[in-house]
C-alpha cells in the first residue's frame, strides 16, 4: 500500500489533457529530463478520435499557468490564433429591450482590497453605470482596445486580461511544448481495456498499439464519456439541468469581412428567447454560437436567432454562409472527481454552459491542485483525493450559483424560459439566502469561504448591480462614514482619470495582436 | 514630418549643411540611440541605458544628455558642451538607406545616403557645402559618409549585441530617483541597464563567447557609464543654481 506514486498516466489528449500534463510537469522535471529521478509523465491519446475543442475563452490565470510551463507568450499568441479577453459584456439580459447590456471586467473595482465602492456609486446608479463607476476596464473593451501596449513585458499589463484562442490549435501548441520541452511521454494509441489490482485500484490500460500501460495514478481527460471515472469505475453524474437549462450548442465559425476589422477585447454574450449567443473574436474568425435550453426552445428556432444574430453582426453573406455544428450536453458533474488511483479532468469532470469560461479554468485548478499535492504514495493519495473531491465539489457549487445569479434577477417575463428561470424551485437554498442577505449589505470580502474562492465578492457586484439590483441603504448613520467619503472621493476621480489615461494610450487590440506576430513581446 | 530625397550631385550642389548645435536644430533631446560600437566613447561623457523602440518593443541602446523630456544639458548657448557626440546626432539630417543592387549578385543591396529636405540644418546660405566646385563630394560628406558606414555596421553590431545581453538575461528593468538641490523630484522611468549580478555569474564560456562577438567589452562600458549620472545631476544643480 506504500508504493511510490512514480508513473502518472493521462487519457485522453485534448486542451484538459494536454494542459495538465504541462502543469504537472512545470513542477515536476520528468524522468526523460532529468536521469536523476524516476518520475514519469505518459499521455496516451487516441489517434481516431477528434478532440471537441471547446474552451475558446480563459480567465487571467491562463497568463501565469501558461508562464510557468515557460511558454513564450509571442509564441502562443501566434501559433493558437490568440487575442485579449478583458471581461465579458452581457446584453439583453436584464429587460431584453434597447440598450441594455453590463460588463464583468477582469480587473476588480478601484481601491477593491480595502474600500467598498458600491454603496457609495448607489445613489448615482442612474448617472452612471456600476462598472464605468468603479473600474477603468470597460472604458478598454468598449472601444475594443487592447489591456497593454507593445513595449509591455509579456505576461505583464496596465490593465488585468486573459485570453480567447484557437482551441484546436492551443492543443496541438500545449502538446509540441509537453513533448519537446517537458519530457512528456506521447502515446498514440486506442484504450482497450482496464486491468484491475486486487485494491480496486487501476493497474493497468490495455490498448491497441501500445500494448500495457501500467500507472500509479491515471488522470481521466477522455472528455465526456469518462472513460476511466465514468465507465469503469460508475461515478455518476449530478444532473443540474434543474438549476441550469441550457443543455445544447450551436456553433459557427465566422470570417472577419475584411482582415482589418476591428477584435473586439471581450466576450460578447447576448440573452435570446430562450439561452443566449457567444461571440468570441480570434484575429482570424469569430466564434459564435447559441447556448439554449431544449426544453424551451427547438433547435430550428435556435439556428434561426443565431443566424439573425450573425446576419447584424456580420451580415447577411455571412449567415448564408454559415455552418452550424450542434453540440448537446448535459449540465452537471460527477459525484466525486477523484477515486481509488483515478481522478478526472476537463469534460469527463463536468460540463457546464460557458457562460462564465469556466471549462479552462477549472483544468488549470485541478492540474495545479494535482501537481502540489501530488501524493508520495498510496496512503497518501486517498487524504489528497478526499480535499480534492471536497474543494471541487465546492467549486462546482459556487459556479452554479454564479452562473444562476445571471439569470434570476432579469426582468424578461418574454418567455417561459425566463421566469421558469426565476421559479425559487429552480434556485439552490443558498443562492436565495444569498440574494436575500445582499438586500441589506453588498458582497464584499466577509463573503468568502476560502482563500481560494472561483468568484471574488467583485465578481457578484458587477452581476448584482450590473442587472439593476439594489442593496439598501444602511438604516442607521455609520459613524465611519465620514471618514469613508473623503477616500471614496478620491478613488472615483482617480478611476475616472486612469479610464481615460488608459483609453488614451492603448492601442486597438487588432493592431497590438498584429504587432506582436511581427516583433514579440520582450520578456523585460 | 521628415521628407526624405536620394543624395544627387546635380539637385543637391547648391545645398549646404548647418553644422552648428543647437535647440533649433533638434538638438535639444533627453536621449537618442547610441551602438555598442561607440560605448567606448559614449561612456566617457553620458550614461548609456537601454530602452524600447515605441512602435516594435524592441530594446536598444541610449546616451542619456538629461533628466527630463526634451532638455539636453550639454546644450548652452555655444553649442554642445562634450568631448564626444553620438552618431546618430551628428548624422542629421542624414540617412542610411539601401536600394537593390542586381548587379552585385542576387539578393545584394547597396548603401545608399538620403537626406531629409525638411530638415532645419539643411541651407543655401551658411554651412559646410556638400560638393565642391568640380562637383566632387567635399571633405565634410566624405567625413558624413564615414559616420553613416559606422551607423550602418553599428546597427547590425547592435542587433546581435541586444539578443545576445537578452539571451543571457542581462539587461533589468531600473527606475531612477532624483532630488535636486533645490528639494524638486525628477522619476526616470522606462529605462533598462545590465544586471551585474547576473553578468558576474556566467561562466566562462558564455563570457568567451560574448568577447568573441565583441560583445563583453560594451557591456563593461554600459556599467562603466554609471558614474555619469552623477554627471548629469551636478550638471542640473548648476543650471538651477544659475
Amino acid at each position: 500500500m506504500n508504493n511510490t506514486i512514480n508513473r502518472l498516466v493521462i487519457v485522453g489528449g485534448g486542451t484538459a489533457g494536454w494542459l495538465t500534463a504541462g502543469v504537472i510537469a512545470a513542477e515536476h522535471s520528468c524522468a526523460s529530463n532529468d536521469q536523476q529521478n524516476s518520475f514519469e509523465l505518459s499521455l496516451v491519446e487516441s489517434p481516431d478520435i477528434a478532440t471537441i475543442g471547446v474552451g475558446e475563452g480563459t480567465w487571467p490565470s491562463m497568463r501565469s499557468t501558461l508562464q510557468k510551463m515557460g511558454i513564450s507568450e509571442t509564441e502562443f499568441f501566434r501559433e493558437c490564433s490568440a487575442s485579449f479577453k478583458q471581461g465579458t459584456l452581457f446584453t439583453g439580459w436584464q429587460t431584453g429591450v434597447g440598450d441594455d447590456s453590463y460588463s464583468h471586467p477582469f480587473t476588480a473595482p478601484h481601491g477593491y482590497a480595502e474600500t467598498n465602492l458600491a454603496p457609495y456609486w448607489q445613489p448615482q446608479r442612474d448617472k452612471i453605470n456600476f462598472a464605468d463607476a468603479v473600474g477603468s476596464q470597460t472604458a478598454l473593451f468598449n472601444d475594443k482596445l487592447a489591456p497593454k501596449q507593445i513595449t509591455t513585458p509579456e505576461y505583464a499589463f496596465h490593465a488585468n486580461y486573459g485570453y480567447h484562442l484557437d482551441a484546436g490549435k492551443f492543443a496541438e501548441f500545449l502538446r509540441k511544448h509537453c513533448v519537446e520541452k517537458l519530457g512528456i511521454k506521447h502515446i498514440k494509441a486506442n484504450v482497450t481495456g482496464i486491468k484491475t489490482a486486487d485494491n480496486g485500484d487501476i493497474a493497468s490500460i490495455e490498448t491497441d498499439r501500445h500494448g500495457t500501460i501500467s500507472g500509479d495514478l491515471f488522470i481521466d481527460c477522455s472528455g465526456s464519456r469518462a472513460l476511466l471515472l465514468g465507465q469503469h469505475y460508475g461515478i455518476p453524474v449530478c444532473d443540474k439541468n434543474d438549476i441550469l437549462f441550457n443543455n445544447t450548442a450551436l456553433a459557427a465559425q465566422i470570417p472577419y469581412s475584411n482582415d482589418s476589422d476591428p477584435i473586439a477585447s471581450c466576450t460578447l454574450s447576448t440573452a435570446q428567447t430562450a439561452g443566449w449567443i457567444w461571440d468570441i473574436g480570434l484575429p482570424t474568425r469569430r466564434g459564435i454560437g447559441h447556448v439554449y435550453s431544449s426544453a424551451h426552445n427547438s433547435e430550428e428556432r435556435a439556428a434561426e436567432e443565431l443566424l439573425s444574430y450573425i446576419a447584424t453582426t456580420a451580415g447577411e453573406q455571412a449567415a448564408a454562409a454559415a455552418t452550424l455544428r450542434k453540440v448537446p450536453f448535459s449540465p452537471g458533474h460527477r459525484a466525486k472527481f477523484w477515486h481509488k488511483n483515478c481522478v478526472a479532468v476537463g469534460m469527463s469532470a463536468g460540463f457546464i454552459e460557458p457562460l462564465e469560461a469556466s471549462a479552462l479554468v477549472l483544468v488549470e485548478l485541478s492540474a495545479a491542485m494535482i501537481a502540489e499535492q501530488l501524493p508520495a504514495n498510496r496512503g497518501h493519495m486517498d487524504l489528497v483525493a478526499k480535499r480534492f473531491n471536497d474543494k471541487f465539489l465546492y467549486r462546482w457549487d459556487s459556479i452554479i450559483e454564479f452562473l444562476k445569479l445571471h439569470y434570476i434577477l432579469t426582468q424578461r417575463n418574454d418567455t417561459d424560459y425566463w421566469r421558469d428561470n426565476c421559479r425559487p424551485a429552480s434556485i439552490p437554498e443558498s443562492l436565495q439566502e444569498k440574494v436575500a442577505l445582499w438586500r441589506h449589505q453588498s458582497p464584499w470580502h466577509r463573503d468568502s469561504h476560502h482563500v481560494d474562492e472561483l468568484f471574488p465578492s467583485a465578481s457578484f457586484q458587477y452581476i448584482l448591480y450590473g442587472m439593476g439590483f439594489e442593496t439598501k441603504a444602511s438604516h442607521t448613520v455609520r459613524r465611519s462614514d465620514a471618514e469613508a467619503q473623503k477616500v471614496v472621493g478620491r478613488l472615483f476621480q482617480e478611476n475616472a482619470a486612469r479610464a481615460q489615461q488608459l483609453s488614451g494610450n492603448m492601442p486597438s487590440n487588432r493592431d497590438l495582436i498584429d504587432k506582436i506576430h511581427s516583433y514579440g513581446f520582450q520578456k523585460i | 514630418m521628415s521628407n526624405y530625397a536620394l543624395l544627387n550631385k546635380e539637385q543637391h550642389k547648391d545645398l549646404r549643411i548647418i553644422t552648428q548645435r543647437g535647440e533649433a536644430y533638434g538638438d535639444n533631446v533627453m536621449h537618442a540611440m547610441t551602438f555598442a560600437l561607440e560605448f567606448r566613447d559614449v561612456q566617457s561623457c553620458y550614461p548609456i541605458f537601454f530602452c524600447k523602440d515605441e512602435q516594435t518593443g524592441g530594446l536598444y541602446p541610449t546616451a542619456l544628455f538629461g533628466l527630463e523630456q526634451n532638455h539636453n544639458q550639454f546644450l548652452n548657448e555655444f553649442g554642445w558642451d562634450a568631448t564626444y557626440i553620438p552618431l546618430s546626432v551628428r548624422r542629421h539630417p542624414f540617412l542610411i538607406g539601401f536600394q537593390s543592387a542586381p548587379e552585385n549578385g542576387e539578393g545584394q543591396k547597396s548603401p545608399v545616403v538620403s537626406l531629409d529636405m525638411d530638415h532645419p540644418r539643411i541651407s543655401r546660405a551658411e554651412g559646410e557645402m556638400l560638393f565642391d566646385d568640380k562637383g566632387d563630394p567635399s571633405k565634410f560628406l566624405q567625413t558624413t559618409i564615414t559616420t553613416l558606414e559606422n551607423i550602418h555596421r553599428g546597427l547590425e553590431h547592435n542587433k546581435g549585441f541586444i539578443a545576445a545581453v537578452l539571451d543571457h538575461e542581462l539587461l533589468e528593468s531600473f527606475t531612477l530617483d532624483v532630488t535636486l538641490n533645490d528639494g524638486s523630484a525628477h522619476q526616470l522611468q522606462g529605462f533598462y541597464t545590465i544586471a551585474e549580478e547576473k553578468l558576474y555569474k556566467l561562466d566562462g564560456a558564455a563570457l568567451g563567447a560574448l568577447n568573441a562577438n565583441g560583445y563583453l567589452q560594451p557591456i563593461f562600458m554600459a556599467i562603466a557609464s554609471f558614474a555619469r549620472v552623477r554627471t548629469l545631476i551636478d550638471q542640473k544643480n548648476v543650471l538651477l543654481n544659475g
